[in-house]
């Protein structure tokens, strides 16, 4: 009993004095920044994001994407002179803690800007605080509604799926002549909810007929149900707008039933070979769209392939074009600005026009909402995503 | 008001304002499961009205702070009574299985209701948690727990946990008794979500899953089951922990899964397993008094296995 109580005592010793020394060495951190941050000789960039919750793939491969454009950027010699620095930090998908983050990268790191979050429910957490500090937040992923509208200083850098929907809607009733849709929405997704919506809009509005819709919970992983209800109502083709390992499964359940010919058409939640590791022959031909595809690269593209090949050994995605891409755009808004000062830049920032990224043209509207064009509109081929064709987007 | 905020640099504001309201919802379950010994797996749930019940309060009909977040703990305190009403009634693990089905019931429900953001969730809710509101309000909690604590009613529901049968030989009415207790533990756990809801701004269910009823429940576990002390420390460690890890990236998780571990094998009863306030006094007295025999050990009275 003794034993236990003294190791208890030490415990407990340990932790506070932990506690105290993360704090106290924290403020004479915070202390020796404030004096003269603005003038440090690097330029400070923090990386929101989850490296190690449910979402810690996009996480992961937006900060490969940015520590690839912070290593060239600081090879050709920085941004204004200075070394670009990336605070990296991970919240594990909790809200609370990516709260705090944002606080630590203002306060402590003072940082100039904020990439991140990649999910749209973790930006809406944190933009508002870094608004309210006058610190650029861009994401790189967020594309659901709500976000640019917190205020000015809060960017997106993402395919928006008001963009991405409905440009691959006009392709399935225009040039592939479906007109009756089978609508499926994965309800505990605010992804798909809001994607659906925009789908719906999108088939009214161009003259297709929704003659079913029918909702499903994210992680069930029998369909049947729905199926045979939409069998019922012989579609032409189903559109799914939530993730691949329901979009997979379901277009397995719609061959056993006997729906042969059909396909299905998504969004970007479709992309990961998920897909048709649980599809199989049945997810071939089905369609989505995406704001980067690794074929008829353009210059810039191919050599950020290549880069991301001989520096991570993969084959570059989306997550790592987009948040390669909004480090850069935010560096170059830095270099027309002339400051790193996030008050100053916001402004070339906001005007930030047709600029060529690895993820296509990015210009950002008045509300600075971004247009990225082209949309890319992917087809499974032999148990692959293959590029249909690229939709260009006005801008 | 506004005594304690700006005190501090934002970061710290920011977790010791987390780390509060971990504490008033780990003092809520800590009546629940660890003075009473009823295993509710649905903390969140009850967090959960109450978020989102201060968030539509303030946000559409821009009640005052105050309103917002009394009208929280009521509605979860009511949500309370109508899942412990007919479960409480039974002994054993049923209040385990409802509440654990009450926070998926509410999670679905949530997703298919419309008016309150579905799974996009509740946005835009001010920002009005500070760190002197969750301060002024955790002190309430704690004080009214002590209370609570060393009332007839906290006696009682000891006796319970205890040994029910004894107990209600004895003339206390157990159904009663764990009937207010557990719908006071989901009023301070809708007192808690409201705090939270107006410091995220943004609310979705999937924040209010099973994990984090477990999280909470850890953190009661880790402290110590029916310590008040122990359960203010386990939130206050088992917040502040990732944060102060933070230096090891990666690895922090994995630390703090061994630290959890170590702990439970060093310390089965928890960090401050029986301690209490009143222990705590004692134990100070008798450091300023050396006469007084020194061979009893409050401290560890009232400790069920």
């Amino acid at each position: 009993m003794f034993k236990t109580k003294n190791l208890f005592l030490l415990v407990t010793f340990i932790l506070i004095a932990a506690l105290v020394a993360g704090c106290g060495g924290g403020q004479t951190a915070d202390k020796e920044e404030g004096g003269g941050a603005a003038d440090a000789d690097v330029v400070k960039i923090g990386f929101l994001g989850d490296l190690t919750g449910d979402t810690a793939v996009y996480g992961q491969n937006t900060l490969d994407g940015m520590k690839m454009a912070a290593d060239e950027l600081n090879a050709a010699g920085g941004v204004l002179g200075k070394q670009v620095e990336i605070v990296v930090a991970d919240h594990r998908y909790d809200k609370a803690e990516a709260a705090n983050i944002v606080q630590k990268f203002i306060n402590q790191d003072k940082v100039s800007a904020i990439v991140g979050d990649p999910t749209t429910g973790v930006t809406k957490a944190t933009a508002p605080i870094s608004n309210g500090a006058e610190v650029v937040q861009m994401s790189a992923g967020a594309t659901g509604l709500g976000v640019v509208e917190i205020g000015p200083y809060v960017f997106r850098n993402t395919l928006l799926d008001t963009v991405g929907g409905p440009a691959t809607i006009d392709y399935m009733i225009n040039e592939l002549g479906f007109t009756k849709v089978a609508l499926i929405t994965a309800v505990n997704s605010d992804f798909s909810v809001g994607l659906s919506k925009i789908f719906k809009d999108a088939i009214t509005e161009m003259g297709g007929e929704i003659v079913i819709e029918e909702s499903l919970q994210e992680g069930d992983t029998d369909f049947s149900g729905q199926i045979s209800n939409i069998k019922n109502k012989s579609p032409e083709v189903i559109v799914y707008s939530g993730y691949y390992t329901e979009g997979g499964l379901l277009m397995k359940e719609a061959r056993k039933q006997g729906m042969a010919d059909i396909i299905m058409i998504g969004g970007d939640g479709l992309q990961a070979p998920t897909f048709w590791e649980l599809g199989g022959d049945a997810v071939e031909g089905s369609i989505s769209y995406c704001g980067f595809s690794p074929e008829q690269p353009t210059e810039e593209t191919a050599k950020f392939i290549a880069d991301m090949q001989a520096k991570f050994n993969k084959e570059a995605d989306l997550f790592n074009a987009q948040g390669y891409d909004a480090l850069k755009i935010i560096c170059a808004a830095m270099e027309t600005a002339g400051s790193a000062d996030p008050k100053v830049f916001v402004e070339a920032l906001a005007k930030t026009k047709e600029y060529p990224g690895v993820s296509g043209v990015t210009t950002f509207l008045e509300n600075q909402e971004p247009v990225k064009s082209p949309v890319y509109l992917l087809q499974v081929k032999d148990q692959q995503w293959t590029l249909l064709k690229k939709v260009p987007v006005e801008m | 008001m506004g005594l304690l905020d700006g005190l501090l640099p934002a970061y710290y504001e920011s977790i010791l304002i987390t780390v509060g309201i971990y504490i008033i919802l780990a003092l809520g379950l800590n009546l629940i499961t660890g003075v009473t010994g009823q295993l509710n797996l649905g903390h969140a749930a009850y967090m959960c009205i109450g978020a989102y019940t201060s968030a539509i309060m303030s946000m559409h009909y821009g009640m005052p702070f105050i309103v917002a977040i009394l009208a929280g703990g009521l509605l979860a305190a009511a949500f309370g009574v109508v899942i412990g009403y007919p479960t409480l009634r039974l002994t054993g693990d049923y209040l385990a299985i409802c509440t654990l089905g009450f926070g998926e019931i509410l999670k679905s429900v949530l997703y298919n209701v419309p008016a309150v953001g579905g799974a996009m969730g509740l946005a835009g809710i001010p920002p009005k948690t500070t760190l002197t509101i969750v301060f002024i309000v955790m002190i309430i909690v704690i004080i009214s727990m002590v209370r609570v604590e060393s009332s007839r009613f906290g006696r009682a529901l000891v006796a319970i946990r205890e040994d029910e049968i004894a107990a209600e030989c004895n003339g206390i009415n157990a159904t009663k008794y764990k009937l207010q207790m557990f719908s006071l533990g989901c009023f301070i756990a809708g007192i808690g979500g409201a705090l939270w809801a107006h410091k995220i701004m943004v609310l979705q269910p999937r924040d209010f899953g099973f994990l984090k009823s477990i999280e909470i429940l850890n953190m009661v576990v880790l402290g110590g089951l029916g310590s008040i002390p122990g359960t203010i420390l386990g939130a206050t460690v088992l917040t502040s922990i990732p944060e102060i890890l933070r230096f090891s990236s990666e690895y922090r998780m994995l630390l703090y899964g061994a630290l959890l571990v170590a702990m439970m094998i060093f310390r089965p009863h928890g960090l401050m397993g029986g301690v209490s306030f009143n222990s705590i006094a004692k134990r100070g007295m008798r450091w300023l008094k050396p006469g007084d025999k020194p061979d009893d050990k409050p401290g560890q009275k009232g400790m069920g296995g």
